[in-house]
């Protein structure tokens, strides 16, 4: 409390947050626009364009496919990535520091380049993935997981190992100090990996391109799909909405770790 | 009667051997400690019998009952880590019910348990408590009561003490001792401090690069160590480079050099051979100085080179020939404090020169 920060360091504080802001209040107020036209600013405020999205049977769908996406995405990537940042943290082999690096490459990979992969392996060896529903749910699993496999494995490099062996030498068998001990330890990892996967799959853009079946286009390429055609502000509504679901995501997570903090004291 | 037995028991980490083929047995509610510095195979030995590791090769017997291939929830071993490993999401009553828990106890015998544990360690009312709200020394209590708790058959504690500040040490020290010796539960205790191994233990192992050098009683370690490095590793030491003269079971004759010719005792493990290099230790509070020639039994003759003063004793650094030694004098009034470059003699009584190879 009370500390000062200096003013360099403060100026670059808002500049930072200035440039990550800007982009998303553009989009929601382009979205509130009352004009014909996708423009900034704003041809005077209205709703219409927010009612138009609510009306929009293609959006609405494509905002809950992308949603119903998300959440299967962030099941499968939050059990695949704590099981892979257990093995990581718990085992020692040769090639583990590879393994690792191989596991996270997706982060660093260009969307374009797996989506394209998975598009064009899908294609050649015709296992029948090639623009299905659950062809992408593949793509986009293996997009999320390495943010799981961060989080959780930043959790568990500062969790004490000695916890896990007192619990075993108290009479805990493996499972049970994996649940009783381990789990209440890094759920918290565990909940911003989720949430990462979950908000990087409803962005996803560039792997849905590939990979999308037709009638079922996420939100990102439904976007996309209808500004190629008419520069419509119904798109940055859909873009409003998506924001809030972000958002709301966010700091419903927040509360929730606090609730079970909360739970936990009694 | 013994209650851990280790045949043979090593341990290698790929080509790196940490515990060699050790042979041990600590009997019925004995205070046993590994002493040694870091790495050098005290904590692998307890990790084994706490049976997260698995031997290289041997056996281990708790109770005559064979161990070794027993996950370490079936060997009810209690142990108390150096960072007492206390469960943060959970508060200290059910940390402490933990083990009761998973050996399925019903509800009112575990809270009957519990509240006897807390009561025990002097905790009464800090069930409700969090790790964060505990002090170390809390901590520690807590960890002692979640371990006793299931009666377990063998106490473990690794560094349990090194955690805490030098008060706190000391406090525990005595608190840990008492209730091993009112449960007279059988315990084996890791630690590098000296002190701590030769105030609490019955026996006290002292290891270095993964083999247990002697093995005996506190007295025996500090007053017959079996080596150089038990000499050095325990207490301050004077240890002067001599040639053995004669050699005869516990007793020998050394040269400290220029024909000067002492006796000295030899540990009772140890062989010294006449002709070897050995080291003759002298403890600085058994050396007594004064300025003219008086008393019996061996001596040297030097000069003081430095004294120190630190409140209850006076350390001198003397000079003797070739030898230079550290006596220790307690700080009384009819012993007048001597300046550097005084002549002096040193003596010593028979008993409490020690030949070590």
């Amino acid at each position: 409390m009370g500390r000062k920060i200096p003013l360099p360091m403060l100026i670059m504080a808002i500049l930072g947050f200035c440039y990550m802001l800007v982009p998303i209040v553009i989009v929601v107020l382009a979205g509130l626009t009352a004009g014909e036209f996708l423009t900034f600013p704003p041809e005077g405020l209205s709703l219409r364009w927010v009612i138009a999205f609510l009306q929009s049977e293609k959006y609405l769908s494509a905002f809950f496919f992308s949603f119903r996406l998300a959440l299967m995405t962030m099941i499968v990537a939050t059990i695949i990535g704590t099981a892979a940042a257990l093995f990581l943290s718990r085992t020692r082999f040769i090639g583990r520091g590879a393994m690792r690096a191989f596991f996270l490459s997706p982060v660093v990979l260009p969307g374009v380049v797996i989506g394209f992969a998975l598009f064009a392996f899908y294609i050649s060896t015709g296992i029948g993935l090639t623009r299905t529903i659950w062809g992408l749910w593949i793509g986009h699993i293996l997009y999320s997981t390495p943010y799981v496999i961060g989080t959780v494995g930043a959790a568990l490099a500062s969790y004490d190992v000695s916890l896990d062996e007192a619990a075993r030498s108290l009479g805990a068998s493996p499972m049970r100090t994996f649940r009783k001990v381990t789990l209440p330890n890094i759920s918290q990892g565990i909940q911003a990996g989720s949430i990462f996967a979950f908000i990087v799959s409803f962005g996803q853009f560039e792997v849905s391109l590939f990979l999308s079946a037709p009638n079922s286009e996420p939100l990102p390429i439904a976007m996309y799909n209808s500004l190629r055609y008419k520069f419509d502000p119904s798109a940055a509504a859909a873009g409003i909405f998506a924001i809030m679901l972000v958002t709301a995501s966010v700091l419903l997570t927040n509360r929730l770790v606090n609730i079970r903090r909360l739970l936990d004291r009694n | 009667m013994s209650s851990v037995e280790f045949k043979g028991v090593s341990k290698a980490f790929g080509r790196t051997v940490a515990v060699e083929q050790t042979d041990l047995v600590v009997q019925q509610g004995e205070f046993f400690s590994m002493l040694g510095p870091s790495g050098c195979g005290k904590s692998t030995t307890l990790r084994m019998l706490a049976g997260f590791l698995t031997p290289t090769t041997g056996r281990i017997l708790v109770n005559g009952r064979d161990i070794t291939d027993l996950p370490p929830e079936a060997r009810g071993i209690g142990i108390v880590f150096q960072n007492y490993a206390i469960f943060p999401h959970m508060n200290v009553y059910d940390n402490i019910a933990f083990g009761l828990v998973e050996r399925r106890q019903d509800k009112a015998t575990i809270r009957r348990k519990v509240e006897a544990a807390l009561e025990q360690v002097g905790l009464t009312g800090y069930g409700e408590r969090f790790e964060r709200e505990l002090s170390g020394g809390q901590k520690q209590r807590v960890a002692l009561a979640r371990v006793l708790v299931i009666e377990p058959e063998i106490l473990l504690l690794d560094e349990p003490l090194s955690a805490l500040d030098k008060k706190m040490r000391e406090e525990m020290k005595f608190w840990i001792k008492d209730i091993q010796k009112s449960i007279g539960i059988t315990t084996v205790y890791v630690t590098h401090d000296q002190s701590e191994a030769l105030t609490m233990s019955d026996r006290i192992a002292v290891m270095n690069e993964g083999r247990m050098l002697q093995v005996g009683t506190p007295v025996d370690i500090y007053e017959k160590p079996a080596s150089r490095f038990i000499a050095e590793f325990i207490g301050d030491s004077n240890l002067l480079d001599v040639t053995v003269v004669k050699s005869n079971g516990t007793r020998c004759d050394v040269d400290l050099g220029d024909g000067l010719i002492v006796p000295a005792h030899v540990s009772d493990t140890v062989r010294l051979t006449p002709g070897s290099s050995a080291g003759l230790l002298i403890r600085p509070e058994m050396l007594r100085l004064a300025p003219a020639l008086k008393g019996e039994g061996p001596r040297l003759t030097g000069k003081v080179v430095d004294r120190v003063y630190q409140g209850a004793l006076r350390r001198y650094h003397v000079a003797a020939g070739r030898h230079e030694l550290v006596v220790e004098v307690p700080n009384r009034p009819e012993l007048s404090p001597l300046s550097p470059g005084a002549e002096v003699q040193l003596f010593w009584s028979e008993e409490s020169g020690v030949a070590v190879p």
